[in-house]
């Protein structure tokens, strides 16, 4: 049983964010990248899918600071590691990934492949629906428990409201992951340190997948908050919500 | 032009998110344009009661669709798509949304615009506003051909609902498409907690919800206790689900609870998408987080850019001494 993660190293959410003077894109200068949130929880999956039926895990990184993330995955458990090196994508190009990754699965008898459900740039589509269409496998999004038996996959997803469907499928398929069924572990510096010297193989790139009916004009801030700012300072603020709480009868009338 | 709206029915009953994309399809349509609603669902599904803004609805009925897989759903749609050649497909951000969107995109060899929360029309194209960043950047995108964009639910208004005309539906029979599929439903369930504590998120007055911007587990008995002082019960976002420091059944968001309480104070909540579409409709919103650009002062009616822990004492120092 093969297992294969992407592993997509993102702008931090929390980054304040700058245009570009000519408002084409972002300014990527002073902003930290992260692990994709989603793409943490596949890997934790994957890993207790090793644990649970011997699966070999193989991960692929891509992004600023996909080395370290496979320094990480290695220290977690992975079997082997690779690194995809994209240039000249404004936005995370997920067909483009999917297209890659779908080479790798046939080339190396990949029986599942497991990534985030989504990733704060894929702007022009999510990966897993696209890597399943590339391969015409079955694929579900949003899983949040996920267990093998008998080369049945048994998927969970939380639906909203407080419902979960269950599906099962059969290998080869593709799950987006939300939610692994036992959050990610936290990795130490000597796990670290250990894995620094794992192997890094590479993937080799496939060209750009552009379409030209769609373009990406210009990008911006959202519209200034709707919110009105009660400043910066805790103590001040607290007083203004207490005297809100007490107009919206929320409160009894309060002292300032 | 032709604009596909890809209807959502679950057990009989529409979801009211078709609504909402036949709304945004009404809002660029021009005179003779063709807003068409495609249906998946099963037989004693009710969708022409409330589809009458689509001057067709293509229903695609089978008991096995009470609650159709994405795939089928997918599967159906590759066939009505190919079938009718729409310009533009609807589609929503939704579970199902998520599982059918970006396949058909790949098969079908057309582009899509996800997370969008804004459409316009000029002569010669249209454009439309994507969220990208958990919503902390809009990408503006032109569409200049056939496209696929995956609407954001909660913001277009549902579009008002009316009966279809008999003479425009047109049926399309699914049983082709139903064969040897590769996704099985096996159940589905809503687990509710049991016990004296239960807490029914949905019929909470008043909601203190903390994220991802508290940091870490220790600092929640502080912030329990101001929700406490405001007689409000603690939720939570995602992360802190996820990460275990509070139980699913307190989760606000998309995978979790939708609530609209007369208070949703959210301490730490950066307000990604998933989360606004859970809450937004609150009563009145009050945030605190330490980045200015956080999406939820989007939403807020009135905001602090502070430290959630220094606002939460002060607060609760002021509560108290009341």
């Amino acid at each position: 049983m093969n297992v294969l993660v992407l592993l997509r190293l993102t702008p931090d959410p929390a980054s304040e964010f700058e245009i570009l003077q000519d408002g084409a894109g972002i300014d990527y200068e002073w902003v930290d990248y992260k692990l994709n949130e989603f793409d943490d929880h596949a890997l934790q999956e994957a890993i207790l899918l090793k644990e649970s039926c011997s699966a070999t895990v193989t991960v692929v990184a891509t992004g600023e600071g996909a080395v370290r993330a496979l320094q990480m995955a290695a220290a977690r458990g992975a079997d082997d590691v690779f690194l995809l090196e994209y240039e000249g994508d404004a936005f995370l190009n997920s067909r483009r990934l999917a297209t890659n990754l779908a080479g790798w699965a046939r080339e190396h008898d990949v029986n599942l492949i497991l990534s985030g459900v989504q990733a704060g740039e894929d702007l022009f589509g999510q990966f897993v629906p696209f890597v399943g269409a590339a391969l015409d496998w079955p694929h579900v999004s949003g899983s949040s428990c996920l267990s093998l038996s008998d080369d049945t996959l048994s998927v969970a997803v939380e639906t909203g409201g407080g419902t979960v469907t269950s599906y099962s499928m059969s290998l080869p398929a593709v799950v987006g992951v939300q939610t692994a069924s036992r959050a990610p572990p936290y990795v130490t510096g000597s796990m670290l340190r250990e894995a620094m010297n794992v192997p890094i193989g590479t993937v080799d790139p496939v060209d750009d997948i552009v379409h030209e009916n769609v373009e990406i004009a210009s990008v911006t801030l959202p519209p200034q908050a709707n919110a009105e700012i009660l400043g910066e300072d805790a103590d001040d603020a607290a007083g203004k919500v207490v005297r809100i709480l007490a107009d919206a009868g929320l409160i009894a009338g309060k002292p300032q | 032009m032709k604009l596909l709206v890809c209807a959502e029915a679950r057990l009989g009953e529409l979801d009211r998110v078709s609504l909402e994309l036949l709304q945004a399809a009404r809002g660029i349509a021009r005179d003779g344009d063709e807003v068409t609603a495609l249906v998946v669902a099963d037989g004693g599904n009710s969708a022409a009661q409330h589809l009458g803004a689509a001057d067709r609805l293509v229903l695609a009925l089978d008991p096995v669709l009470a609650i159709p897989t994405a795939e089928a759903y997918r599967r159906i749609l590759c066939d009505v798509t190919a079938s009718y050649q729409p310009d533009l497909v609807l589609i929503a951000y939704s579970t199902t949304g998520l599982g059918i969107a970006a396949d058909l995109a790949f098969r079908a060899d057309l582009p899509l615009v996800a997370y969008v929360t804004g459409l316009q029309r000029s002569e010669h194209s249209i454009s439309a506003t994507a969220q990208v960043h958990g919503g902390k950047i809009l990408a503006n995108v032109d569409i200049g051909g056939p496209a696929i964009v995956m609407i954001n639910p909660g913001v277009f208004e549902e579009i008002a609902s009316s009966q279809v005309d008999s003479a425009s539906i047109v049926n399309h029979d699914p049983k082709a498409n139903l064969k040897d599929l590769g996704v099985r439903l096996t159940g589905e369930e809503s687990p509710e907690p049991t016990g004296s504590d239960v807490v029914d998120l949905e019929a909470a007055e008043r909601i203190v919800c903390v994220g991802r911007g508290i940091g870490d587990e220790h600092g929640i008995p502080e912030l329990r206790r101001l929700a406490v002082l405001l007689s409000a019960e603690l939720a939570g976002s995602r992360p802190i689900v996820d990460n275990g420091w509070l139980p699913k059944h307190l989760q606000v968001g998309k995978s979790g609870r939708t609530v609209k309480p007369r208070l949703y104070l959210a301490l730490g909540v950066s307000g990604a998408p998933e989360h606004l579409e859970g809450m937004a409709r609150s009563d009145l919103i009050i945030a605190v987080n330490t980045d200015p650009q956080a999406p939820i002062f989007g939403v807020a009616h009135y905001g602090a850019v502070c430290d959630v822990y220094s606002f939460a004492v002060a607060l609760s120092s002021r509560l108290d001494d009341g």
